[in-house]
């Protein structure tokens, strides 16, 4: 049994139009879901299989730091799929600090965040003080290297010649292993 | 969980830092050492003593050393760095259980017994990534 604390403006997305993504959460990863909405405590008990029943407190934390229930569920179609979360408070000085760093992750119009996605191929959700990664295991090592430059400073232009330089280098590893 | 008296259980401790995977499989009192492996002895470059597919890679060759051994099911010991550091075990964690029961092992309770301070020393400071 795990314990999950999803914000309450989450718990409407984990539940679901009428309990739908509990429910399918509940089934495909084998599990039980104690859903307290009044204090935004989720309990997990896996009722299945305990090796599926592994990924679902990872499920249901993402769905908690703003991923879209079809982006966590993804995490169940894959062996290596992984989920991944940077506390951005911890990596800020303060409340403003924090605000300027977020800023510099999401980019103009987001387009920074876009390119961290498109050019990684994993999904990033910034919300809150995290940012949450869901990819391949390489994927998410590029995003949050790429995240660690930006909170260290590094200007944007670096960071994305860094990520086109893992683009190519991901994208040229799956021509070799799919020959 | 369907356990048959025939059936022989170890327990597989698996410790998962970010810069490595070990896993140790012992019988059921823990004293008596089956099969271990590291990230070392499987990958060349010490990066990538953690990632993923190293983990897979060791618990398959560990998994054909248990069986050998007459064990068909393990229950699993997950652990993190804990103490002051870092709470969530690594990567390497959920590839290797996943892996163990490919190989064809049964797995009976999985339990994370990485060590949470009672408030101990005090924490590093905090360093970029």
């Amino acid at each position: 049994m795990q314990h999950v604390k999803v914000p309450q403006d989450r718990i409407g997305v984990l539940i679901g139009d009428g309990g739908e993504t509990m429910r399918e959460i509940e089934s495909q990863a084998e599990v039980r879901l104690d859903i307290d909405s009044e204090s935004g405590s989720v309990a997990i008990d896996s009722v299945g299989d305990p090796v599926t029943g592994l990924v679902a407190p990872d499920i249901v934390q993402a769905i908690g730091r703003g991923f879209s229930p079809e982006a966590a569920l993804s995490l169940l179609n894959d062996e290596m799929r992984m989920f991944d979360l940077i506390d951005l408070d911890e990596q800020t000085r303060n409340k403003n600090d924090l605000q300027r760093q977020k800023g510099r992750l999401i980019g103009e119009n987001g387009r920074t965040r876009q390119l961290m996605e498109e050019l990684s191929g994993a999904e990033v959700v910034i919300y809150g003080s995290t940012l949450g990664i869901i990819g391949q295991p390489e994927e998410v090592e590029a995003v949050r290297r790429a995240a660690g430059m930006l909170l260290d400073g590094a200007p944007h232009g670096a960071v994305y010649s860094f990520l086109e330089r893992k683009h190519n280098e991901l994208t040229r590893g799956f021509d070799v292993s799919s020959d | 969980m369907s356990e048959t008296s025939e059936e022989t259980w170890g327990i597989a401790h698996v410790y998962a830092s970010f810069n490595n995977t070990l896993i140790t499989i012992t019988d059921q009192t823990g004293a008596e050492t089956i099969a271990k492996s590291s990230g070392g002895t499987v990958v060349k470059q010490n990066r990538d003593e953690a990632s993923p597919y190293a983990a897979m890679q060791m618990a398959e060759v560990v998994a054909e050393e248990v069986k050998a051994a007459g064990i068909d099911g393990v229950h699993v010991r997950v652990r993190g760095p804990g103490g002051n550091l870092n709470k969530s075990p690594g990567p390497g964690a959920q590839a290797t259980i996943r892996a163990l029961a490919r190989a064809g092992l049964e797995i009976g309770r999985i339990e994370d017994v990485t060590p949470i301070p009672h408030d101990g020393t005090r924490a590093p400071k905090n360093r970029r990534f």
